[in-house]
């Protein structure tokens, strides 16, 4: 398992409280989980995904992870439309492990880009995990 | 929390830890389960399962306390013509209580004429101690608990004997005449037969494991731990590698071997895959008395046990809102166990493995993506093909009643086609 200290957070990212990642991109966000998230969980074998023009209310859950051990949900940081799923994580969910900043999971757009005020930055994050 | 002696190698080498029967154990190293577990399917993995408890029964009166309180009729249980346990061999059988139920499930070895071990479930060692020493005997018998007093490491996987074998003082004298389920050696230097690695030390070694591979169970001092754990990952390089907790599910899940207090426990033990536990004659009929026996022939209401595999890996963890249901939707019965098995997938109508060659159906360009797999209990009988669902109240997927999940296991293999020098 990973120390705090080897655990990657980018700094041009926003955080949940339940360990997703969201960046901005244009206008539209790119959504996926921590490192954090990624090395607790273990292998992810399966990623069940919304189906495009999906829309979710915040903190709604929009899919779920599956680890060798558990089931997670995962919850969407803002409220918006899906406007793209990650096709590639059907076949290749462990890219989930390898990069979970690469490997987003969902494209939002977001209803009220606003709500992105409410994430946590960098430092509220890891002082979050520096708790758990 | 309990610690085995490798707990700080666990901890040094990055492993995820979690509680399991009080004691401290790895789940997984940073390899991940998925890489441990295809290792155990194509080469090896090893496993620190020094929370397993061994007693030793022994005396004049050991037989019979083992006919009264074991599942297994020890006259007549090997091969096809159910010839008597003689010293060397192991059997599979489950300790029941009054009402049928399961105590626990066990490996029980006859070492010498009045000695047998027997290999129990973590934290079990004391509870089957004290239920064999209340009962009745007719000659002296010795029951020790040797919980904690010995190390084990399991070495599963088809490359097994060929790592384990660099370590060992003769490897072709140790692996003639060695079949599936049978022991050699001892612990220590008190019984008058040995298997020695190379630097002289004592093992227990058992051609038995829980991952349904080929492999051994390795009883040793557990001074001795630590140097062995660390030779056979040496001399097995990339061949090998450390498996936590998470993979053994995983393997034994897709093996149809049964988790004790999980998959078999506080009921009749009845209606399940793992009937062949009992003393059952061709008529069906019990060939001895042993406790348990009464109740479970007078049992009629039964739930069935039936092994199961899904369509993808998605699962459903046993919970409190789980439940299995039918085509219609109506609540048939539970999960016992759902795991993924990594290294099955589905080629049409079939799952293939890894391990399966491609003149035997595997399609070339296979990825195993993984099954969930594992036991369901339910009201009614159903036939292999059967289709139900899996559902914790949000999610619903389907599963197949199966006769066999994993294909192509290894465990049963002969050493002549597994050991290579």
């Amino acid at each position: 398992m990973k120390e705090l200290d080897e655990i990657k957070l980018p700094d041009d990212l926003l955080y949940t409280r339940d360990h997703e990642w969201a960046k901005l991109v244009g206008d539209e966000v790119l959504v996926g989980i921590t490192d954090y998230a990624q090395d607790q969980l273990g292998d992810i074998v399966f990623v069940e995904m919304p189906e495009e023009g999906d829309s979710f209310g915040a903190g709604e859950e929009f899919g779920t992870l599956e680890s060798v051990k558990a089931v997670s949900e995962l919850y969407i940081p803002l409220s918006g439309e899906v406007v793209a799923v990650n096709e590639e994580l059907d076949d290749a969910p462990e890219l989930i492990n390898k990069d979970p900043y690469s490997a987003w999971i969902i494209k939002v757009k977001p209803d009220d880009p606003e709500e992105l005020e409410d994430l946590l930055d960098h430092d509220a994050y890891l002082k979050l995990l520096e708790g758990e | 929390m309990k610690k085995t002696p490798l707990y700080q190698w666990h901890i040094d080498n990055g492993a995820k830890m979690a509680e399991f029967a009080g004691y401290s154990m790895p789940l997984w190293y940073p390899q991940g389960a998925r890489t441990e577990h295809i290792s155990v399917i194509e080469h090896a993995g090893l496993f620190d399962t020094s929370h397993m408890a061994v007693l030793l029964i022994q005396g004049d009166g050991a037989h019979q306390l083992l006919q009264l309180a074991f599942s297994k009729d020890l006259d007549r249980c090997l091969g096809l013509k159910k010839t008597p346990l003689v010293q060397g061999r192991s059997v599979y059988g489950v300790f029941l209580n009054e009402r049928g139920h399961v105590i626990d499930d066990a490996i029980v070895t006859r070492q010498a004429e009045s000695l047998y071990t027997v290999v129990v479930n973590a934290g079990m060692g004391g509870t089957i101690s004290d239920h064999l020493r209340q009962l009745p005997t007719v000659a002296p018998v010795e029951v020790v608990d040797l919980s904690d007093k010995l190390g084990k490491i399991d070495i599963q996987g088809p490359a097994s004997a060929d790592i384990l074998g660099r370590l060992l003082q003769d490897p072709a004298g140790v692996y003639t005449g060695f079949p599936y389920f049978s022991s050699k050696g001892w612990f220590d230097l008190s019984q008058p037969k040995s298997v020695l690695l190379a630097d002289g030390t004592p093992i227990l070694l058992s051609r038995t494991g829980y991952t349904g591979e080929f492999g051994f169970e390795i009883f040793l001092e557990p001074r001795h731990l630590e140097k062995v754990w660390g030779a056979l990952l040496e001399e097995g390089g990339d061949r090998i590698c450390p498996c936590g907790l998470a993979s053994r599910d995983s393997l034994r899940a897709g093996a149809m071997l049964p988790l004790s207090h999980q998959d078999i426990g506080g009921w009749p033990f009845k209606a399940n895959p793992w009937q062949f536990a009992l003393p059952v004659d061709e008529r069906g009929v019990f060939t001895k008395r042993f406790i348990g026996a009464e109740a479970l022939l007078h049992t009629e209401k039964v739930q069935f046990t039936f092994p199961f595999a899904g369509f993808d890996p998605r699962k459903i963890v046993p919970g409190e809102n789980t439940a299995v249901l039918d085509g219609e939707g109506r609540k048939v019965g539970s999960i016992l166990t759902c795991a993924t098995d990594m290294a099955i997938g589905r080629a049409g109508e079939r799952i293939v493995s890894l391990a399966t060659a491609v003149t035997d159906g595997r399609p070339e360009d296979f990825k195993a993506k993984g099954l969930c797999c594992g036991f369901v209990m339910v009201s009614e009988k159903f036939s292999p093909g059967a289709q139900l669902f899996l559902t914790d109240g949000k999610r619903k997927i389907p599963i197949e009643i199966r006769e066999e999940i994993r294909p192509d296991r290894t465990a049963r293999r002969t050493m002549r086609e597994m050991f290579h020098n």
